[in-house]
């Protein structure tokens, strides 16, 4: 909950839609990018922004760009001007350092050699800095601190041996893809195509929807319906939009791999290995705490993994107890985990009041605390008089944990054990999650000897790394055979398993340019 | 209170002789007496499948196709016709049988020539088709079909020689133009009058007003 609470996110969501057979098309695709968005709203919730394309030579963009959740940054006026859109992509936006201004809303739009291109992207550069220096070199004119826009120009580089009227987007991406290891999820729009670009470690997440018309077999309709033609393709962060929108979870966007999204379906044109031996480095805290419990990854339900989490908690750590609870709505699939292998009732024990907002707005420790306290009341009934063993997501300065013991016990709770269903956060993310400085951190505080103490519970327990890894893994060695069958032939269909658990144990999946600007004084932006 | 210069008369039909009939079309040779009191004949078309209990001799349809996450599409039919010799769009009609209302015949209509099963949100009164040269009347149906219903989904049509067409009711107008130059087809005025009207009405206020030079 501590993610939730103290504004810890994941840096956007992008999400893409072309209309299948004639154009135009009489699907709404503006109507469509809208849910999409909407339904990645967790993922950003600063600004949204979409761009249409009618997808003609030369293409006629429109975009729309608004502050604020995807319901009202748009008006239904807005959105009209949308209706003649036959594919197009969208961004929702997470707060960052920066100001948040309508000119740094994604996606951006730019001209290159060979017509407008519209990019959408999820993720961080490591190497930003010293790319922004290159670019510039190239005498690129920079206007935003954003690595989003470092992208679209370097997209819009010529690639050495490209013809002068021949575009070759896939030696462009391929370009961007040598220059830059990770991360990024992208969604690039050109003409009448969308690719869809997952950096060779897969770090941000990216999967394929599949729009279907049902189709009825034969006149009686008590029939199972039959899946019909394709209506539309979908590209999003979460598989979680594709219901809202009526499409189908069709795959994942593998690491490295280029796919190209047209009218026609889905091509895969390449898939970027990495360096000889390295695996792939998804982002667990995907699966912990930032992605909707229904969407899919790797083969597996979100949810499913976080109940996995709970059990493995309840293995590595059980509890003499009375009941086990969780702190509502994050933890909840862990907690339920905890209480079936380990036998416990599970109980609720706080009731959250969902109008009282995220409380990192205010700025010192003392009122985030008091805060904190008005966004929960004890169900006291369910566990006065009772040893509880409270189930969390995470816990990472320790200050939204504290204030809920201490409303525990004062309710009547005898003992308050906390169990954490992930590792501690000791290092930094470079690749898109801002977790606070290193010295922030409760894990690199001296108190952490003694958390149990510092935060007031009766005891602390962790996950442990190889518990996290293994309950992530543990589900998608057993998918094998379906998903690999959608993998081009290129890629031998040998898919290693490889997450990035870096902020846990401070071994990057890439060498970062921020250890070698320590060394050399570079300042970042 | 003015009296007019000449002495007015209230038009009225005096006789109607019946030239030669058909099975479906009769000829009448209709007299009249014009506003100014002359007696004069007029050459008159009508149907013979009127019905007693009617004033009206068919139905059309608007009907709109409403799916979600698509665009409006209101549903016409591709067909020969006859005495225009050659291929016709217009919305879907037909005429009324025994005892029916204007309603129930739209309904069967539309489920008989394209499939859809819809449901009436809208009847004009009756209004003519033709008065220089029949006495035929039409009533106009608005239906509404619901797009996301099972029944609706792949509707199987039952006449063979009507071809469904569905154009989006956004750039109405522009969609007709470009099918005319596809293919050769006679457009039927209340179909591209309804366009013009759309497309004044919805469009015009959005967009800036461009002066024709």
């Amino acid at each position: 909950m501590e993610f939730e609470e103290s504004g810890i996110g994941e840096e956007c969501g992008v999400f893409g839609c072309v209309a299948a057979g004639e154009w135009p098309t009489q699907l709404e695709v503006g109507q469509i990018l809208t849910l999409g968005l909407v339904a990645l709203q967790h993922r950003g919730q600063e600004s949204a922004g979409i761009v249409t394309s009618n997808g003609s030579s030369p293409p006629a963009y429109v975009t729309l760009k608004g502050m604020g959740l995807v319901n009202s940054a748009f008006k239904a006026e807005d959105l009209l001007k949308l209706r003649h859109g036959n594919l197009g992509i969208g961004h929702t936006r997470y707060s960052t350092t920066g100001i948040s201004e309508l000119q740094n809303c994604q996606p951006f739009v730019v001209d290159t050699l060979h017509g407008r291109i519209a990019v959408a992207h999820n993720g961080e550069l490591v190497n930003a800095a010293a790319l922004r220096k290159k670019v510039m070199r190239h005498g690129v004119g920079l206007s935003t601190c954003s690595d989003s826009e470092l992208i679209t120009q370097l997209l819009a580089l010529t690639p050495p041996m490209e013809e002068a009227d021949a575009p070759d987007w896939v030696a462009r991406i391929k370009n961007l893809m040598t220059e830059t290891p990770t991360s990024y999820s992208l969604l690039i729009m050109y003409k009448d195509v969308i690719y869809a670009v997952r950096d060779p470690y897969g770090n941000r997440p990216l999967s394929i929807g599949r729009m279907v018309k049902m189709r009825v077999k034969g006149m009686d309709h008590s029939k199972l319906v039959r899946e019909g033609d394709t209506e539309g393709w979908v590209i999003s962060s979460e598989s979680c939009s594709f219901q809202s929108i009526g499409a189908k979870y069709y795959r994942e966007v593998q690491p490295g791999e280029i796919v190209q999204v047209s009218k026609y379906g889905v091509k895969s044109l390449c898939v970027v290995p990495r360096p000889e031996g390295e695996p792939p480095a998804f982002c667990i805290f995907e699966y912990v705490y930032f992605a909707r419990p229904d969407s899919i990854f790797e083969g597996q339900m979100v949810y499913t993994v976080r109940q996995r989490c709970g059990h493995q908690l309840a293995i590595e750590a059980p509890t003499e107890a009375d009941v086990v609870s969780t702190v509502p709505e994050s933890a909840t699939p862990a907690a339920l985990g905890y209480a079936q292998e380990s036998g416990l009732p599970y109980v609720e024990v706080l009731c959250k009041n969902r109008y009282v907002g995220r409380t990192f707005i205010q700025p010192n420790t003392r009122l985030r605390q008091l805060g904190v306290a008005k966004k929960f009341g004890a169900l006291t009934d369910n566990f006065a008089g009772k040893r509880v063993v409270l189930i969390d997501d995470s816990i990472v300065r320790g200050n939204t944990i504290s204030p809920i013991i201490k409303l525990l016990k004062e309710a009547g709770a005898t003992e308050v054990h906390i169990r954490v269903a992930s590792p501690p956060i000791r290092f930094p993310c470079y690749m898109g999650i801002n977790i606070p400085t290193k010295e922030e951190l409760i894990a690199n505080k001296p108190e952490f000897t003694d958390i149990a103490g510092y935060i007031g519970a009766t005891s602390v327990r962790y996950l442990s790394v190889q518990g996290l890894v293994a309950a992530v893994q543990g589900g998608t060695a057993s998918f094998g055979g379906k998903e690999l069958e959608m993998i081009s032939p290129s890629n031998n269909g040998i898919r290693r398993l490889g997450h990035c658990t870096a902020c846990l144990t401070g071994k990057y999946p890439v060498e970062l340019e921020c250890t070698i600007i320590q060394n050399d004084s570079y300042t970042v932006c | 209170m003015s009296c007019p210069q000449k002495d007015t008369t209230e038009p009225h039909v005096l006789k109607e002789e019946v030239i030669v009939s058909g099975k479906w079309v009769k000829l009448e040779k209709t007299v009249y007496m014009d506003p100014s009191g002359n007696t004069r004949t007029w050459e008159t078309a009508k149907r013979t499948t009127r019905q007693v209990h009617t004033a009206t001799d068919g139905v059309e349809l608007i009907a709109i196709l409403k799916r979600t996450l698509h665009k409006d599409c209101v549903v016409l039919v591709k067909q020969f016709r006859p005495p225009m010799g050659c291929y016709t769009l217009e919305f879907p009609a037909g005429l009324l049988d025994d005892g029916e209302s204007a309603e129930t015949a739209a309904l069967r209509e539309l489920k008989e020539e394209t499939g859809y099963k819809g449901e009436v949100v809208g009847v004009t009164p009756v209004t003519c088709l033709d008065p220089g040269l029949s006495n035929c009347t039409t009533q106009i149906v608005m239906v509404n079909i619901n797009g996301d219903d099972i029944e609706n989904i792949n509707p199987s049509q039952q006449l063979e020689f009507v071809e469904v067409i569905l154009l989006p009711l956004d750039e109405f107008q522009k969609k007709i133009n470009e099918l005319m130059k596809k293919e050769k087809i006679v457009v039927d005025s209340k179909v591209y009058i309804y366009a013009m009207g759309i497309s004044q009405a919805y469009f015009k206020p959005r967009e800036l007003p461009v002066l024709k030079q």
